[in-house]
């Protein structure tokens, strides 16, 4: 069986699905449905009176087989994101935690220091830490050593739509990680999620994509689908895209003949 | 019975809210409108617990955040 | 007895390089040159880096099958003394060496840790770099070793096939193949900066052991991801032990794993030695290898000429010296370089990272 592995916790989808920017609770939960996700983000903010259906914590409870990953979106540094942490385990009960820490509300790229600081300390106790990253490969391994269940470096910055624009330092990451990367962020169709998975990401997070979809819960399934072939096409061996052009004079002719 | 003369302030989720002293955290929570059941309660950074928020009583100028989870990427 | 590890059998891992080595692979060799020679020039230029090999001793307590050293030969043993090394250092540097491999058999009362780490100390006075390539060594000693200005250690698997391993092994404490197996790690840990991998070509049927290598390399750069990794194909070679090598590479399978190699593992250095011929080496050079052993003498000491006609591990076939070396790689548009490392920078790597630590520098005198 080909299991997403986070912690303790075996997962048969790879499509995470992020909560926000939904026209209604309603379309969120419908798209969580058709997704066959197991895992989606929430994030922590305060109740509001006049606004009661804002609350997703109720209405994801009584969908079978999902499990929370609340993030630390708000957070803008360190120990702001560990506060946040512990308040979402105690309520959720869910060991997982993405820590999320934009400090920049224009292009929200995450703070790679706060972040480390966050993932440490978290780890440490007992979280499984899920942190959002530029795609740094040195970040990555910082964070694969002091304990982080995964990586999720960003396809590109959030909301923009502009698919695997890192898809070179991706790479790296993913041929170097003893841990799942996640591509999260910046996805915008399908087929840039079939393309993750064919590099060998772990799983992918999409949010955007399927929100603002015309038919979010029809989008949120061809995603799905997306997944599990771009899983299954890493699996079976990709042909290896063809390399440099022949030279013109024989570079191997001092080799003679074949014995 | 609680005198209605005896109203405090406390801040809730960064407003000013009045409420009768007195008041436990469960009381307020029935104030305004939440069941409990899907939030966090933080009394001066302090987490109050589902079992104990009965207990525990509110005082004059106590910061209160009262959360929930929203959607988020 | 300890169980392989899993990584060494993931086939996944090496599947790419699988499909360049296997004998059904439709790439032609031109095509993996030519891929091979654009990857080593995007990642490192026109140049290769030399160094010169320098036997301390050999003594040894192995019976290694394939050895002219092993402990059962009739070689005559000697180990070179403290001011015999200052004089091969001397003249080593006289040939324009500045990189140096420090070898000895495998760990004897008369070559010990103590004799080898003296030696270190007295080369990384002279050298700009000095490597070992000598005894399996604790973590610890390891890192003492670093400490006295050893930057790399090379040690090779010789065959990664685990029954073809203990039947070479004949006796000794290298008979045990999971050890071994774990040194790079070991070394890594004790804080040394690079490891030199390599299974001896000719032992075990050279398609798995070149399978495996290149898993060992994946799962050393995973975990000690700040670390340097070098491969080597040393190639069986008529030597004083007239061993013959029962899975023979020939010269056109030798380049096509070191293009395959290059290809996929683009940031790894790849070394060939002087048991290959002038001409082989200068055809591969800027075609996939990046570093190459120069005028390299294969007998205890050797370079400071006192006349001895002692045998060597193995038969040096490329006997060039080191200037008609040089003129042969610049011929072909290739830079010799001598030195590639700042001794400053000397000293045992911390593996964990830092978090802004005081560095505590030891000078060994």
């Amino acid at each position: 069986m080909d299991l997403l592995q986070l912690g303790n916790y075996s997962f048969t989808s790879r499509l995470i699905l992020g909560t926000g920017k939904f026209s209604n609770s309603k379309v969120m939960l419908e798209a969580v449905r058709s997704s066959g996700t197991q895992l989606v983000t929430v994030a922590l903010r305060r109740f509001n009176r006049e606004q009661l259906e804002d609350d997703l914590f109720g209405p994801l409870r009584e969908l079978p087989g999902i499990t929370l990953m609340p993030n630390t979106s708000g957070a803008s540094t360190a120990s702001e994101a560990v506060r946040a942490a512990h308040i979402s385990r105690e309520l959720s009960g869910s060991p997982f935690i993405k820590v999320e820490i934009h400090p920049n509300p224009q292009h929200l790229m995450p703070d790679p220091i706060e972040t480390f600081e966050a993932a440490r300390i978290l780890a440490k106790e007992g979280f499984l830490v899920m942190p959002y990253i530029a795609a740094d490969p040195v970040l990555a391994k910082r964070l694969e050593d002091v304990g982080c269940t995964s990586v999720m470096p960003l396809g590109s910055a959030i909301g923009s739509g502009q698919g695997l624009a890192t898809a070179e330092m991706l790479n790296i990451i993913i041929r170097e990680s003893g841990i799942p990367v996640i591509v999260d962020a910046g996805l915008r169709s399908p087929s840039e999620a079939a393309a993750a998975m064919e590099m060998g990401c772990g799983a992918v997070l999409v949010n955007s994509a399927v929100a603002v979809a015309g038919d979010p819960p029809a989008m949120a399934e061809a995603f799905a689908g997306a997944v599990i072939a771009g899983r299954q096409a890493f699996r079976a061996g990709l042909m290896q895209k063809s390399g440099a052009a022949v030279a013109t004079s024989p570079l191997t002719s001092f080799l003679g003949a074949k014995a | 019975m609680k005198e209605m003369s005896q109203m405090i302030t406390i801040e809730l989720n960064g407003k000013e809210e009045t409420l009768p002293s007195g008041s436990s955290v469960s009381e307020l929570l029935s104030i305004v409108g939440s069941d409990g059941k899907n939030v966090a309660v933080l009394v001066n950074d302090q987490s109050v617990r589902p079992e104990n928020r009965s207990a525990k009583l509110l005082q004059k100028g106590d910061r209160v955040e009262i959360l929930i989870f929203a959607g988020g990427g | 007895m300890s169980s392989s590890p899993g990584w060494l059998t993931d086939e996944r891992e090496s599947a790419l390089l699988a499909g360049m080595l296997a004998p059904s692979s439709p790439v032609p060799l031109e095509a993996l040159a030519a891929e091979s020679k654009a990857i080593t020039l995007r990642r490192f230029g026109r140049t290769i880096s030399l160094y010169a090999p320098l036997y301390l001793s050999n003594h040894c307590s192995s019976g290694c099958a394939y050895c002219g050293f092993a402990s059962d030969r009739k070689t005559i043993r000697r180990r070179l003394e403290p001011d015999e090394i200052e004089r091969e250092l001397l003249a080593m540097k006289k040939l324009g060496i500045s990189d140096i491999l420090l070898l000895t058999g495998e760990r004897t009362k008369a070559a010990d840790f103590d004799y080898l780490r003296r030696s270190v100390e007295l080369a990384a006075r002279r050298m700009q770099r000095v490597s070992v390539e000598a005894f399996p060594m604790s973590v610890a000693e390891y890192r003492t070793l670093a400490e006295c200005g050893c930057t790399g250690i090379t040690i090779y698997q010789e065959t990664y096939n685990r029954d073809r391993y203990e039947a070479l092994h004949r006796w000794g404490p290298k008979k045990d193949f999971v050890d071994r197996l774990e040194t790079p790690a070991r070394a890594l840990e004790g804080g040394i900066k690079t490891v030199g991998l390599g299974a001896l070509l000719g032992l075990s049927e050279p398609l798995e052991d070149a399978l495996m290598l290149y898993r060992h390399v994946r799962h050393l750069s995973r975990t000690y991801w700040r670390a340097g990794i070098s491969v080597s194909f040393p190639r069986m070679r008529p030597q004083t032990g007239g061993y013959e090598p029962p899975f023979p590479v020939d010269d056109h399978l030798l380049a096509r794993m070191i293009f395959a190699f290059r290809i996929a593992l683009p940031d790894v250095e790849l070394v060939l030695s002087t048991r290959e011929s002038a001409a082989y080496r200068d055809g591969m050079a800027g075609l996939g290898i990046t570093r190459m052993s120069i005028a390299s003498r294969t007998t205890v000491g050797g370079y400071d000429d006192t006349g001895r006609t002692d045998k060597g591990q193995f038969d040096v076939s490329d006997d060039r010296t080191a200037k008609e070396f040089c003129a042969a790689l610049r011929e072909r548009n290739i830079e010799p370089v001598f030195k590639n490392w700042e001794p400053v920078f000397n000293g045992p790597s911390d593996v964990q990272g830092t978090t802004m630590k005081p560095e505590e520098v030891h000078i060994c005198h």
